[in-house]
């Protein structure tokens, strides 16, 4: 049985329909990764995940529980399952990183202060950032704020991660390194991933399997090597980069030499 | 023009009743998350001092230029009548009963009610509600809680602080300028008082505390858009908060004095 799954998931906001009868199953200790254009969906996949959203037909369900069904306290134990990790980190700025990542142990564990200190440490180690548990969240640079983030989302050693965008607005070098940590984390913990990103480098590394949403559907969900050589036009063009194609609604502007012309 | 007349009109009341409903269902929720744990000592201990101890010095110099100003009024206008000594009888009245409830839950309403809505609605614009959601947190709990708690409880012993400061107010004017007896000032102060009028003021600045804690924390939690949104949010809390300190304390004034 799929970990996750996602079944004829739809959501619209308003008259704009985001999602439209997407279908995705995730196994145990796999990585998916879900590529897709800016607005088609991707974050409100994610966020339908945790239940922060609920959807306008379909259902996702976690370890076989429908999340949409589930009672408040029955969600926040599906909760504790599952670690998100925010395209802005979305760190307690109130809060230093020793007492962000140690927000959830001190909820929900029943850890002495030792333990707490101990794991916390642990967490920072794994995404390379030990010895800054005093700075605040301002004092830190994004690549930095969105691996606390990860060593937050990884503390109450939950089963699934889910990534949203970790890698947008970061410089080449920080991509990659955010990349690794990822990939640390998947082989170290032998969690299910579901990573959202923009950068097919790191998506060809991370991924076990490769989903691509399209105007709020899924049109491909297969191995890298298999998307790579998926015919569909929109994959291809993706794969390319290329603004001509079908992935615009709007056609883009001419390119320079034609407008020339 | 008479179907689009009555259209807005329904969308209005819809709209107003909207609101109302879930500003009452997020009030409901804070109420059944108190005795929710885990509980949070740390958090509700730094929301005491936000609430009580930082606001002591806005709330003690409102309360002094409050109650001399209307010394110099009340000494001015008695004085027409040759009654100077019935003034500090009547400052020891409105202080008690209005001014002192009423002064510091306008001024908490500014200091407290709208560092509450900014910071839920930064919390909330950039993620940080979510990201509370999602390590199985009730933002309710953890945040609406503790402030609620914080404001019920420093309210009133600001308000207490703000009677007393009211006091030497009217000391510093009657006594030390208009020439009065500090003897006759100070049992004249109390003489139209009785302890029930401690218990109303005290009482009123309870209900204040409610007010300003709730509207605080639902305009952050409903923030929406942005820098734009953060900068409405403590507006409308503070408008907010301050008229419905003024609704409330005429229908409390009515209320307990009967």
């Amino acid at each position: 049985m799929a970990v996750i799954d996602v079944v004829n998931l739809s959501k619209a906001f308003g008259p704009k329909v985001v999602l439209s009868g997407v279908n995705l199953a995730v196994e145990e200790g796999e990585s998916l990764v879900v590529l897709g254009g800016s607005g088609t969906g991707k974050t409100v996949l994610l966020r339908n995940i945790m239940g922060l959203l609920t959807p306008d037909s379909g259902h996702v369900a976690v370890e076989g529980r429908i999340i949409s069904q589930l009672s408040r306290d029955e969600l926040f134990q599906v909760r504790q399952s599952i670690g998100m990790c925010f395209q802005m980190a979305a760190l307690f700025d109130s809060m230093t990183v020793f007492e962000n990542v140690a927000f959830g142990l001190r909820r929900h564990q029943k850890m002495t202060e030792g333990q707490i200190r101990a794991r916390v440490e642990e967490c920072l180690a794994l995404v390379g950032m030990k010895g800054t548990d005093a700075l605040k969240p301002a004092e830190l640079s994004g690549g930095m704020k969105r691996r606390v983030g990860f060593a937050r989302a990884i503390a109450l050693k939950p089963k699934i991660l889910l990534f949203d965008e970790p890698t947008t607005g970061l410089d080449p070098v920080m991509t990659d390194v955010i990349g690794r940590v990822i990939l640390d984390l998947k082989h170290e913990l032998g969690v299910t991933t579901i990573t959202i990103t923009h950068d097919l480098k790191s998506a060809f590394i991370i991924a076990d399997r490769i989903a691509l949403l399209f105007r709020g559907e899924c049109i491909a969900c297969q191995p890298p090597a298999g998307f790579r050589d998926n015919p569909h036009p929109v994959v291809q063009q993706f794969l390319r980069g290329d603004a001509d194609g079908p992935f615009l609604q709007d056609p883009p502007p001419p390119k320079r030499k034609e407008a020339h012309a | 023009m008479v179907l689009t007349f009555f259209d807005k009109a329904g969308e209005t009341v819809l709209k107003a009743m909207d609101t109302a409903g879930d500003f009452a269902v997020l009030a409901g929720r804070t109420f059944a998350a108190i005795f929710k744990r885990p509980f949070d000592g740390q958090n509700l201990f730094r929301q005491f001092q936000a609430v009580g101890v930082n606001s002591l010095p806005v709330v003690i110099l409102t309360s002094l230029a409050v109650s001399m100003v209307f010394a110099v009024q009340l000494a001015f206008g008695f004085k027409q009548f040759q009654a100077e000594g019935l003034a500090s009888q009547v400052e020891g009245l409105a202080v008690m009963r209005e001014l002192a409830p009423v002064i510091t839950g306008l001024m908490l309403s500014g200091r407290v009610g709208s560092a509450m809505a900014a910071e839920l609605g930064t919390m909330q614009v950039t993620e940080q509600i979510d990201a509370l959601e999602c390590l199985a947190t009730d933002p309710i709990h953890y945040l609406f809680v503790p402030r609620l708690l914080a404001s019920v409880v420093m309210l009133p012993i600001l308000t207490a602080i703000s009677i007393y400061v009211g006091y030497w107010g009217g000391y510093l004017i009657l006594v030390g300028v208009e020439g009065q007896s500090a003897y006759v000032f100070s049992n004249e102060f109390y003489k139209l008082l009785a302890f029930r009028d401690l218990r109303i003021a005290l009482y009123k600045a309870f209900v204040f505390g409610m007010i300003i804690a709730l509207v605080g924390c639902w305009k952050g939690y409903r923030t929406q858009g942005g820098a734009e949104g953060v900068g409405n949010a403590p507006t409308s809390s503070v408008v907010t908060s301050s008229l419905w300190i003024l609704i409330a304390d005429f229908f409390l004034t009515k209320l307990l004095l009967v």
